[in-house]
């Protein structure tokens, strides 16, 4: 008897998939059952398990040959030099108006204060060739978070992984790192630094590579003064921001006078691991002066691992407040 | 952070996602730039998939994107279709054992018959029954429902089934 055909037409979709394995227990007990009365569906159940076992031998046959190599090496050429120009940054709200803080691979590459302007075209990093910024997050809140935290004088360290790539030079890059090693609550000078990095001379040059600084506050150039004591500059116009960034570190700047008052600081030469009261005799003999690194409190000394000088006892005198 | 490194991805989807879109476009070259174009733009992305992602899934939707925005120009579908001889041939190049030989023809009937499917079915036959990624997968690179993902799978099937009039026999007889 002829089966009207319907049913054949019906059970196609089912029947492809029987024959491929991809039916569920009961589409394939339906598949059977039709296939066994109906001849021609039988065929053509046949010829798709023919076709995927085809398919099957295909599949696990040796596969093609893969990319060639020189595609491979320059896929990576590709990646690396992405990698290289991506950075990372987000904007974020802060005592000290919007800062933006940009993460490469390697580390924070930039933090830059934007004020009131909430927007990358206005920016540093906007506007520098060498990078594509993308707006991304979750690693840079907890930066934020620490950055916050700082500001509030309820930390004294950032140890952030820094990237130093978008220094303008190898010496700014050098002075950076001389900078990044005055201890938080001290101050040193613009001669000083210079003398650190092994140009004496090259105050002026020092006092550029500071502006141009790529990481305020995580590279401390706020802690670095004229050698009068004078505040001298900050991030070009912002001599606000370092006053404030002192005082959060517990730095005294005489009011309207824009200087610290280097009188009531205490003293240490580099090198020493002491700290003095400012009359000490042991400094009257220093060859720099200007290289003394000054401190605001003994708590932040003796915190930056200095111990009291043994002459001036700078612990059983302090200095008044 | 907790990502594994892109190099590891790198290296562990690249011939594939290659292999994948010879398949598709019958052209190595042009399956180099849309294997580099994929990395790449995943690359960009991959900082934002979330860590439960299927990374392989995620692989192929992008290259199957690639491929069709390539293929979206119809001059270059059409030399697409005239490569497909080139491409057999440069594989006849290669020496092969002599057992493969039958095995060879069969296979090239096979490709020749999935070469004539039209683009999304192919992608879907080649996706689900030579990658072997499930139809979730398999819609989400062709941007449609995997009940339809199945449908284009199925259809490739049928259209398969009709131009091999002859099934090649794939065990060797001789």
């Amino acid at each position: 008897m002829k089966r009207p055909r319907n049913p054949c037409a019906e059970i196609e979709l089912d029947l492809i998939a029987a024959a491929t394995g991809e039916a569920d227990p009961v589409a394939e007990r339906r598949v059977q059952q039709h296939v066994s009365g109906c001849a021609p569906c039988g065929g053509d159940y046949q010829r798709y398990r023919a076709l995927e076992q085809a398919v099957e031998t295909w599949r696990r046959a040796p596969a093609p040959a893969g990319p060639p190599a020189a595609a491979r090496r320059r896929l990576e050429e590709r990646l690396e030099e992405i990698r290289r120009r991506t950075v990372a940054y987000r904007i974020f709200p802060s005592p000290l108006g919007n800062i933006l803080i940009a993460l490469s691979e390697r580390g924070v590459s930039m933090v830059e204060y934007l004020g009131r302007r909430r927007d990358l075209a206005h920016s540093r990093l906007g506007r520098m060739p060498s990078v594509d910024p993308v707006e991304d997050g979750a690693e840079l809140e907890a930066l934020h978070r620490e950055l916050l935290e700082y500001l509030e004088g309820k930390r004294t360290r950032l140890d952030w992984p820094l990237d130093l790539a978008l220094a303008r030079s190898e010496f700014h890059r050098s002075v950076l790192r001389a900078t990044a090693g005055i201890p938080h609550g001290a101050v040193m000078s613009y001669a000083g630094v210079a003398c650190e990095v092994g140009r004496p001379s090259a105050t002026r040059a020092v006092a550029q590579a500071l502006r141009w600084n790529p990481l305020p506050i995580v590279i401390p150039c706020h802690r670095v003064v004229g050698s009068s004591g004078a505040l001298t500059g900050y991030a070009g116009d912002k001599l606000d921001l370092k006053e404030r960034l002192l005082a959060v570190e517990g730095v005294a700047v005489a009011p309207r006078a824009r200087r610290i008052c280097r009188e009531s600081m205490y003293v240490r030469y580099p090198g020493d691991d002491s700290y003095c009261l400012p009359s000490c005799p042991s400094l009257a003999t220093v060859d720099h002066p200007h290289r003394l690194v000054l401190f605001g409190t003994r708590q932040r000394a003796e915190a930056a691992g200095l111990a009291p000088c043994t002459t001036c006892r700078p612990d059983v005198h302090p200095i008044a407040s | 952070m907790g990502q594994q490194p892109f190099e590891t991805i790198l290296e562990a989807h690249h011939a594939e996602i290659y292999r994948y879109l010879v398949r598709v476009t019958f052209r190595r070259t042009e399956a180099e730039d849309l294997a580099q174009e994929t990395f790449l733009r995943a690359y960009r992305a991959y900082r934002t998939l979330p860590p439960d992602a299927n990374l392989r899934a995620w692989l192929f939707t992008i290259a199957t994107n690639c491929a069709r925005n390539h293929f979206r120009a119809e001059r270059r579908r059409r030399r697409a279709h005239e490569a497909v001889r080139a491409v057999r041939s440069e594989r006849d190049d290669g020496a092969r054992p002599d057992g493969q030989t039958l095995f060879n023809e069969a296979r090239e009937r096979l490709d020749g018959v999935v070469a004539r499917l039209p683009f999304k079915q192919r992608l879907a036959f080649v996706l689900r029954k030579i990658h072997e990624l499930d139809y979730e997968a398999v819609a989400a690179s062709l941007g449609c429902s995997a009940e339809s993902a199945r449908a284009h799978v199925f259809q490739a099937l049928k259209k398969i089934r009709r131009d091999l009039t002859e099934l090649p026999t794939m065990e060797p007889q001789r």
